[in-house]
């Protein structure tokens, strides 16, 4: 059974200087269970989509005809674009579908106790008493390993270092036992040594509460240590996805293997860093056609700039969307790939 | 606990330094005007036809303790303004000056505290309302209203309001009383007929106050609405009233709460102007008359040191309120 499916999701927002398309025709799964990797630079769409599933997004965002978000759990299935009021949308925030933050320090309120808001929490979808919510608090803040769980549930954020602060975050998400958690760029702000036991928990608990994640980075080394599958995004747009091992070892699209070349090698100190070119477009000026082309090393002139890619099946599960994988274009660039030498 | 408390005794300590370190520029001012008390209640008496020679003027300075040491006579006003409450005399009606300015500081403080009150009554939920509806029609409709309170002067307002007063309903609104009380010892319809009329004096005092205010608590408000912590507790399914006033509401007190004594200090300045406008018989009028008309240097340093003596005290309080609602204050955080 899928537990998320996400239809071709559009997401635009009016601005003063014109209507923005941050996300278009966006579609993907999560299972139960599954983690699910959304990697992309700044403004490629992922948070905008991540909020869109607890209808976080300003008032000026408006959502394409089409665009389905369904949540089907063991309970009840629930069409999340169709939640009006705020009310009715406590169903997605807290309930079923939790979301963690990239700054923990920030994501609690500074002048209420670590323990007030997680109550709060319970009180609100679990109808939960005090004392109960609290015994239930701390018992979680001991299992993400916080130490002295009692003390630390009356203290403040500042009180707390960072990685424990996102321990307690993770805590307070996994409360109310949701079969969604969304994850938004939760290891960016922490140490690296402190990431990879942030990772390792929520791995953990993803398998013991048999719950799908939605983990959203840039950092392919994360989404390699963390996800299942992985999906691309740039400008709005899904531009590879797949099994994580798969996309990694074996990218099929420019932009995907331009961001595995541009991360530093530890094996290879000498060997220069090669950054995607260019810069990301605004999206007031999205490109026509495929909206990587203005940066793309394999552009195509004729094509790329006009026909908007579909996704190509080009593995086990394994799509891509770009032009390269319809044959003739494909043997082309691929002889001429040869001829100059480049990895694929 | 304990953190507390030692908090509130730094504060307190640092209040009264505050205090010591006032009292001095008080008196030094004092000293810097031209001629002392004895001067000047001699010369008093020459107006009343009495003739006065040089050596009359050394016995009084002799009496008066003038020819002390400055730094003697600055201890000495400070200790017994701390320890009998006693100011010293006025210089040129020969009374305490605690009994002097005695209930018309009470009305000057009276005044000041409501403006005070009736400011944060209106600023900090219409703020918060103003805010939260950003840029609608109650929100765009308040801003100008605020910024026709931040440029138009207090005493402008004053005399328009009496304007308008004299000429459709023929009550200048002036003064704080009624002629049939003015005289008269305090009793309930005295302070009843002194609240009828003292709406206006609390309405101008406070006016430029809560626009400054206003303008504050909602540039406040939409600061910390757009703050992570307040999508985090949306996302944890937090909404309405909960939603508005536990989080950024809450969380936009603190500065708020440490204004207040900026606010009093601004009422204080609008303290004199306003009494002259409205011809009001408070503390205000009386150190305007003593600054300007008969230069009593004991009676306006009197004055001047408690209206700070008010404004630290309301600050040391602002600070302790300030720590109890926001922890990171009180735990020394910050």
């Amino acid at each position: 059974m899928t537990l998320l499916r996400v239809q071709d999701l559009q997401i635009k927002f009016s601005t003063p200087e014109g209507e923005i398309t941050a996300v278009d025709h966006v579609s993907f799964e999560v299972n139960p269970g599954e983690v699910l990797g959304l990697v992309g630079e700044s403004g490629s769409g992922k948070s905008v989509t991540a909020r869109a599933l607890m209808q976080l997004n300003a008032s000026n965002t408006t959502y394409g005809e089409n665009s389905k978000l369904l949540l089907e759990t063991p309970g009840e299935s629930v069409d999340i674009l169709a939640l009006k009021s705020e009310r009715q949308r406590r169903k997605v925030r807290g309930d079923l579908v939790s979301m963690i933050f990239q700054e923990p320090m920030a994501s609690f309120a500074p002048a209420l106790t670590i323990g007030s808001q997680m109550c709060e929490q319970l009180k609100l979808h679990r109808g939960l008493r005090r004392p109960e919510a609290k015994d239930l608090s701390i018992q979680l803040l001991s299992r993400v390993g916080i130490s002295d769980a009692a003390r630390r549930f009356d203290q403040y954020a500042f009180e707390l270092s960072g990685g424990m602060r996102q321990r307690a975050m993770i805590a307070m998400a996994l409360s109310t036992k949701p079969s969604l958690l969304i994850a938004d760029e939760p290891t960016t702000a922490l140490d690296v040594t402190i990431q990879a036991q942030v990772i390792d928990l929520m791995k953990e608990i993803a398998r013991d509460f048999g719950m799908g994640i939605i983990f959203i980075t840039h950092d392919l080394g994360v989404i390699a240590q963390t996800a299942d599958r992985v999906a691309v995004m740039y400008l709005g747009k899904i531009v590879e996805s797949g099994p994580v091992r798969e996309v990694l070892h074996n990218p099929a699209h420019p932009y995907t293997r331009g961001l595995i070349n541009a991360l530093p090698k530890l094996e290879d100190l000498e060997a220069q860093l090669t950054p995607v070119p260019g810069d990301i477009p605004s999206p007031l000026e999205r490109p026509a056609g495929c909206v990587f082309h203005t940066r793309c090393p394999q552009f195509s002139k004729g094509t790329c700039e006009h026909a908007i890619p579909p996704q190509h099946l080009v593995g086990n599960e394994h799509f891509s969307a770009c032009h390269l994988h319809e044959e003739a274009l494909a043997s082309t660039l691929a002889s001429a790939e040869h001829n100059q030498g480049v990895p694929a | 606990m304990a953190s507390f408390l030692k908090f509130i005794a730094v504060r307190f300590a640092a209040a009264f330094a505050t205090m010591l370190l006032v009292s001095f520029i008080v008196f030094t001012l004092m000293e810097l005007v031209p001629g002392n008390c004895a001067e000047r209640y001699i010369a008093y008496k020459t107006t009343q036809g009495q003739l006065i020679t040089e050596a009359d003027i050394r016995a009084e300075e002799v009496r008066m303790g003038l020819d002390r040491p400055y730094i003697e006579r600055w201890v000495k006003w400070v200790s017994s303004a701390i320890f009998r409450f006693d100011l010293g005399e006025s210089c040129l009606w020969r009374v305490d000056v605690t009994q002097l300015i005695g209930d018309k500081l009470g009305i000057s403080l009276g005044l000041s505290f409501a403006a005070l009150m009736l400011t944060y009554v209106i600023a900090i939920p219409v703020g918060i309302l103003s805010a939260s509806m950003r840029d609608g029609v109650l929100d765009s409709s308040l801003r100008v209203a605020s910024y026709l309170g931040l440029a138009l002067p207090n005493f402008l307002l004053a005399l328009g309001i009496m304007l308008v007063s004299t000429v459709f309903f023929g009550d200048t609104l002036t003064g704080l009383f009624s002629d049939e009380y003015r005289d008269v010892p305090w009793s309930m319809a005295k302070l009843g007929d002194m609240l009828s009329h003292a709406w206006l004096p609390i309405l101008i005092l406070g006016w430029s106050a809560t626009a400054i205010q206003l303008q504050t608590v909602r540039a406040l408000m939409s600061d910390e609405q757009g703050k992570l912590y307040v999508t985090a507790a949306k996302a944890r399914g937090i909404t309405g009233m909960r939603l508005l006033m536990c989080y950024p509401a809450r969380h936009a007190l603190g500065p708020v709460i440490n204004s207040i004594g900026f606010d009093l200090n601004r009422i204080f300045n609008d303290l004199p102007i306003v009494a002259a406008v409205l011809a009001l018989t408070d503390a205000g009028a009386l150190l305007l008359e003593a600054l300007a008309k008969s230069n009593d240097q004991q009676l306006a340093g009197a004055i001047i040191l408690a209206m700070t003596a008010t404004i630290v005290a309301l600050n040391f309080l602002t600070d302790i309120l300030l720590a109890f609602i926001d922890p990171r204050v009180r735990k020394g955080f910050f």
